[in-house]
């Protein structure tokens, strides 16, 4: 008897389980791993996985206090931050979940369409794109206003010309429906997460014809972010779940893993597609040029440069007050100080700038690790422009495109 | 009302209708695929979300991605309590004309309860179908002991029990290993005493 009121003393002082919520994509796959695998519970962090419906659960549950952790796009994590819904929750992204993954798939008519063109005239999708859309007004779906997905897609259509509003509709669409809205022809299109793009092209409803590598090489996509309060009150266990979801990078990021990998993200409780469609965009996938990175090219690095960029872009869409301070607001979330203190203890090499420009390597790079050099990967934009943190007005009302300058 | 078990919907309807909100029209939204359109033709003050939806996005993307202002949960509710509340049970609301929180609260205090006592007898259900479901799992291992080891009904329940306590396990745990260690040896993946 003695023993069981032990357990339940230590189970008072101990701290909470992590409430972490994720949605049905394919790259929620590195926590998905380390909570299966138990690299949570080897830190000594309780976790409960919330899959939830929608982003607008992810942001509401992460503003009342329901969820202490998610898997989330970094855009909405800023709104949350900001409360730009409502109620603010005060917010931390010490870690990046992964990078690409994400695909612009268009029905098959319109994909048809765009290939002719793109092959006939020898200019890319998105150029082709510019001259269908000239015939006739379309909608496309995104997965939430604050998404990744509605900024690399509003990047992309503006670089081929093509201006929302005048050419082309935008609706949000959650990513689960996105398939069955594009086969009753409400939206042409969409711009979603893996494996969505996939689904589409299975069920014979949609073809992906670009994905994140096609606007911006390697564009982060996923973000850990954490309720600041939580990170605050239990730092040991925030260091700890890092260095689990690290492990189950590494894990899901070697192609020799992949089937494995879509094997476990198939299961009804987490994404719930069968698995070979989650298999084309996972690392090592042949040839799809969409796949997921989850661990290579400092991935896991919270670059300061990158919320820059996703700020940047979110003022120049009016999603945000242009008189906000982004350099201020992304040293307040963005957080490689924590990743730092979880991960260099474990012999992770690590960068040692906060910023880098954005978008000058068309080919493999090595930056400076702390312990050893770190291979890095392509970040070019699709038009060429480099984006450098420094030249960014941090306060001033913008004038849309001024920090991106086209060579 | 955007509520997939119709059930819950109309019961909501009928109980607002039924008190102080005689006047009020329930609409329902019968086509999720529509969902966007048909809240925006029908241009309801109210919106009441089964948050187990993938469509809240949707309605908070309608005027988002138009340029204009965010539609907003508990629009001007300086009630963080009630919002944990609500969103614990399940339900969600966006007042769309502006009326404040405060008017239509009762219509909300309504959802939540019924939202809430529909997740109790759903998990009420759900516990008494794993209880249920132990029980005959139990009956199995004891039949299992009793005609393997020539025990008697009390004797083997006891046994598991015993076992349970001694290995510090769940006694589910106890009967689940007890029966697929059984299924093993009558499949004869494994040789060896027919021992449980």
């Amino acid at each position: 008897m003695s023993r069981v009121i032990s357990l339940a003393t230590a189970r008072k002082s101990a701290p909470p389980k992590m409430r972490i919520g994720l949605l049905r994509l394919t790259d929620g796959a590195p926590v998905i791993a380390a909570d299966e695998f138990g690299f949570f519970a080897e830190e000594g962090v309780e976790t409960e996985l919330c899959v939830e419906p929608s982003w607008a659960n992810i942001a509401d549950k992460l503003c009342y206090g329901l969820l202490d952790a998610a898997v989330i796009v970094p855009p909405l994590a800023f709104n949350i931050h900001l409360g730009v819904r409502g109620a603010a929750q005060h917010l931390v992204i010490p870690y990046g979940v992964s990078a690409a993954g994400n695909s612009v798939t268009l029905s098959n008519a319109l994909a048809d369409d765009v290939r002719h063109r793109s092959r006939q005239s020898g200019v890319t999708p998105a150029v082709a794109l510019r001259s269908v859309l000239k015939d006739h007004f379309v909608t496309f779906g995104v997965v939430h206003a604050y998404s990744t997905h509605n900024l690399l897609l509003r990047y992309w259509l503006e670089t081929a010309g093509i201006k929302v509003g005048r050419d082309v509709q935008l609706a949000v669409v959650p990513p689960a429906r996105a398939v069955e809205v594009l086969a009753t022809g409400q939206i042409a299109g969409f711009c979603a997460g893996a494996p969505w793009g996939e689904v589409a092209r299975r069920a014979g409803v949609g073809v992906p014809i670009a994905g994140s590598n096609d606007i911006w090489q390697n564009a982060p996509e996923k973000a850990f972010a954490v309720r600041a309060r939580w990170a605050e009150e239990w730092p040991q266990q925030l260091c700890g779940a890092i260095r689990a979801i690290l492990r189950g990078a590494k894990f899901c990021d070697a192609p020799e893993n992949a089937e494995y990998t879509s094997a476990l993200l198939s299961r009804r409780k987490y994404v719930d597609v069968e698995p070979h469609a989650i298999l084309a965009d996972l690392p090592g996938a042949a040839g799809s040029g969409r796949g997921c990175v989850f661990y290579r090219g400092a991935t896991t690095f919270p670059w300061r440069s990158q919320g820059l960029w996703w700020l940047n872009e979110m003022r120049r869409w009016d999603l945000i007050d242009p008189t906000l301070d982004l350099r201020g607001l992304v040293a307040d979330v963005y957080r490689p100080d924590i990743y730092r203190a979880a991960v260099m203890p474990i012999g992770e090499s690590v960068p040692a700038a906060d910023f880098k420009v954005e978008g000058s390597h068309r080919y493999n790079w090595v930056l400076d690790g702390s312990l050893s050099p770190i291979e890095m990967l392509p970040d070019r934009f699709c038009d060429g422009a480099l984006f450098d943190p420094d030249a960014v007005e941090s306060r001033l009302p913008p004038t849309p495109g001024v920090v991106v300058s086209t060579p | 009302m955007i509520d997939a078990d119709a059930g819950r919907a109309e019961a909501l309807a009928r109980r607002l209708s039924e008190t102080a909100f005689a006047a009020v029209e329930v609409l329902r939204a019968p086509d999720a695929a529509y969902l966007g359109e048909t809240v925006e033709r029908l241009k309801p003050d109210l919106v009441i979300v089964d948050m187990d939806l993938p469509d809240r996005d949707t309605l908070e993307g309608i005027r988002v991605v138009s340029d204009k202002h965010p539609i907003v949960m508990f629009a001007g509710g300086d009630d963080p309590a009630f919002a944990e509340e609500a969103i614990a049970a399940g339900v969600c609301s966006y007042n769309l004309s502006g009326v404040a929180l405060q008017d239509v609260r009762p219509i909300l205090s309504a959802a939540v309860a019924l939202f809430r006592r529909h997740r109790r007898v759903e998990s009420e259900l759900a516990e008494a179908k794993a209880r249920l479901d132990e029980r005959r799992l139990i009956e199995r291992a004891k039949a299992i002991l009793m005609q393997g080891r020539r025990m008697t009904e009390p004797e083997a329940y006891r046994w598991l029990q015993k076992r349970a306590m001694d290995e510090n396990r769940k006694l589910a745990q106890v009967v689940a290993d007890v029966i697929a260690q059984h299924e093993s040896l009558e499949k004869g993946e494994r040789p060896g005493r027919n021992t449980p």
